[in-house]
């Protein structure tokens, strides 16, 4: 089951996100950010984008992952739908499927995924992850 | 762990030092608001920031400190030029993200028959809202020209005069700023924004000046009871959030390499005598210089506004702007010793009090203007800096009301409300191309600013000048 939730939090906004896999995990985490930024409009999947990340660690992945769904869409318009996901140690190569020139579809600010409070566990049921972003 | 809280005077306490804290943490605030702070667990972050390897004196929190990412907002810390460190999470996503005060000639009558089309005129004047955009195309030449020339480069390029540099902090131009330490996905992000409002709590406000608390200070400030002002609230857009997001990933990397012990990553942190941290300095600057020409720019867009809708009446003086999130080289005298630190404020001001030679000559004899927004339904409030800060705050103040609740939480209290309508039945037109941003900006998302503002003024930190009403305001 994957799937994700906004939970309250004094700071800005927070996100819980669980999936079975870590690359299930980040995409859910991608269809957050979207959902979030477009106030869960629907987006088509009628274009690619290619992105890498090469970060610290696994937390720190996460973060730049998500960071990179909101570069493309806040820069060139880009709404993310789906993404194929390939992980390396602390490494990840991906193809967003999505939307271009979507800019009018979001409705929401979104600065940056902090690493505020940040959370990745792999846990005996699969991968659950907690997110604050800066509104 | 909760931060232990203990009163040393009626506005002051202190988080004693235990652990691996260097120095112990000193909280201005009431007894009332204790309460608040304690539950928000900003204290634990107060404490945490005192940590940090080459803090002086103490990790400061003023009274609008409220939860935030590593430092909490409402913080203050300065480091020694040798032993210290630079901590972008000390500055913020929004770095300069910062406030700035125009008066005018006009009196709250003269315009208080027009607030609908005067408030739709600002609306079409300053680009506001989600993604919004500048009127400018500009070419990565030009952009390198803004980040190290800041409110300069805007006076130039005809957006305001050169006497509005004067009263800008920093002359509205943070020297040593580096485009080349700033990357291209920060430029690209920056580059269609410069001259528009963003979201969030920035605002466009027009008020009037509805009480005067200090007729010398207000007379030095240009202000006088029932006079409009035009407050703007913004800061670097999506250039400084791509700047602050990079430099914590290299930070991180820093943080490891010298060996500094993280009570929480966000406090990631380089020594001030290391590339890291003249790298951070060099884009840091280029994101303030880049919120001061974003002021400078809506405060044309502004001024354009009222001369179209009241003639020559209505221009429009700036009294001062000021920064809330910033890192820079000050001289404070320390230990009885006058000192080069380097001081981090993360929502909260410069208050430099009187004779400071940065203070502007027009104001030196009775401090520098502090403004402190509070909320859109409520007031805000113009203070004067005081020696009493530069004792015991590197000379800072408070820099806004402080939210009191999480954006959700205001969302849900807000649903269902006619909120516009609410507001315009106090006399105040609020227009904004979201609803949802003005949801989660009413009035009662926010502590109330007259309860820190009374803090600041009672423990001798900041004076307070003015009070100012709102009348029209656009929200982003």
């Amino acid at each position: 089951m994957s799937g994700f939730r906004q939970i309250d939090h004094t700071a800005d906004l927070a996100l819980q996100l669980w999936a079975p896999s870590e690359a299930e995990l980040l995409r859910v985490g991608a269809r957050a950010i979207v959902s979030t930024l477009t106030g869960g409009a629907e987006v088509r999947a009628d274009a690619t984008r290619s992105v890498s990340v090469d970060a610290l660690d696994g937390e720190d992945r996460l973060v730049q992952w998500l960071n990179e769904i909101i570069y493309a869409a806040v820069t060139t318009g880009f709404v993310t739908a789906s993404a194929d996901i390939e992980l390396g140690a602390t490494s990840l190569t991906a193809t967003l499927h999505g939307e271009a020139d979507a800019s009018a579809k979001i409705e929401t600010e979104l600065k940056s995924v902090t690493y505020h409070e940040l959370k990745l566990e792999h846990t005996g049921d699969g991968w659950c992850a907690q997110i604050v972003i800066d509104v | 762990m909760a931060a232990q809280l203990e009163r040393i005077s009626e506005y002051r306490y202190q988080i004693p030092k235990s652990g691996a804290m260097r120095v112990p943490g000193l909280v201005f605030a009431s007894k009332r608001m204790v309460r608040d702070i304690r539950a928000d667990k900003a204290t634990d972050q107060v404490a945490n920031v005192a940590h940090l390897p080459g803090i002086l004196r103490a990790s400061i929190a003023m009274p609008d400190i409220h939860w935030g990412y590593g430092f909490p907002i409402g913080g203050v810390a300065a480091f020694d030029a040798d032993e210290g460190v630079l901590s972008p999470g000390g500055v913020g996503y929004d770095i300069n993200c910062g406030v700035r005060l125009l008066r005018s000639d006009m009196s709250r009558p003269d315009v208080v028959g027009d607030l609908e089309e005067v408030s739709l005129a600002m609306h079409r004047a300053i680009p506001s809202g989600v993604g919004s955009k500048s009127h400018r195309r500009l070419s990565k030449r030009e952009l390198e020209r803004v980040l190290v020339q800041g409110a300069a480069w805007a006076v130039r390029e005809g957006y305001g005069e050169t006497a509005d540099l004067a009263v800008i902090e920093e002359g509205g131009c943070m020297p040593n700023a580096r485009p080349e330490t700033v990357s291209e996905r920060a430029k690209e992000r920056g580059m269609p924004q410069l001259g528009s409002l963003g979201s969030g709590n920035h605002f466009c406000e027009l008020g009037y000046v509805a009480e005067i608390y200090d007729e010398r200070a207000a007379e030095a400030f240009g202000l006088r009871a029932d006079q409009i002002t035009i407050m703007i609230h913004s800061g670097s857009r999506g250039l400084g959030y791509q700047v602050c997001d990079e430099s914590l990933r290299v930070m991180l990397r820093a943080s490891a390499k010298y060996n500094i012990q993280l009570p929480d990553r966000q406090l990631c942190a380089a020594p001030l005598t290391s590339p890291e941290a003249a790298d951070y300095f060099g884009a840091m600057g280029c994101a303030i210089n880049f919120a001061f020409a974003n002021r400078q720019m809506m405060t044309h867009f502004v001024r354009e506004a009222m001369t179209e809708q009241f003639g020559d009446d209505a221009r429009l003086e700036l009294v001062y702007d000021v920064c809330h999130n910033i890192a820079k080289w000050e001289r404070h005298t320390v230990d009885g010793e006058l000192r080069r630190v380097c001081v981090h404020r993360k929502g909260a001001t410069r208050a430099f009090g009187p004779g400071h030679p940065d203070v502007p000559e027009v104001y030196r004899d009775v401090g520098q203007p502090v403004m402190v927004p509070g909320d859109m339904g409520r007031y805000s409030y113009v203070l004067a800096g005081t020696r009493r800060a530069m004792d015991e705050t590197f000379g800072s103040s408070c820099h806004g009301a402080g939210r009191r609740l999480s954006r959700r939480k205001a969302s849900e209290l807000a649903r269902g409300r006619p909120i516009f309508q609410e507001l315009r039945q106090q006399g105040i037109f609020v227009r904004s191309d979201s609803k949802r941003t003005v949801a989660e900006e009413i009035p009662e998302a926010y502590k109330d600013v007259a309860d820190v503002i009374e803090v600041m003024h009672e423990s001798g930190i900041a004076r307070k000048v003015a009070k100012l009403v709102p009348l029209a305001v656009i929200k982003g």
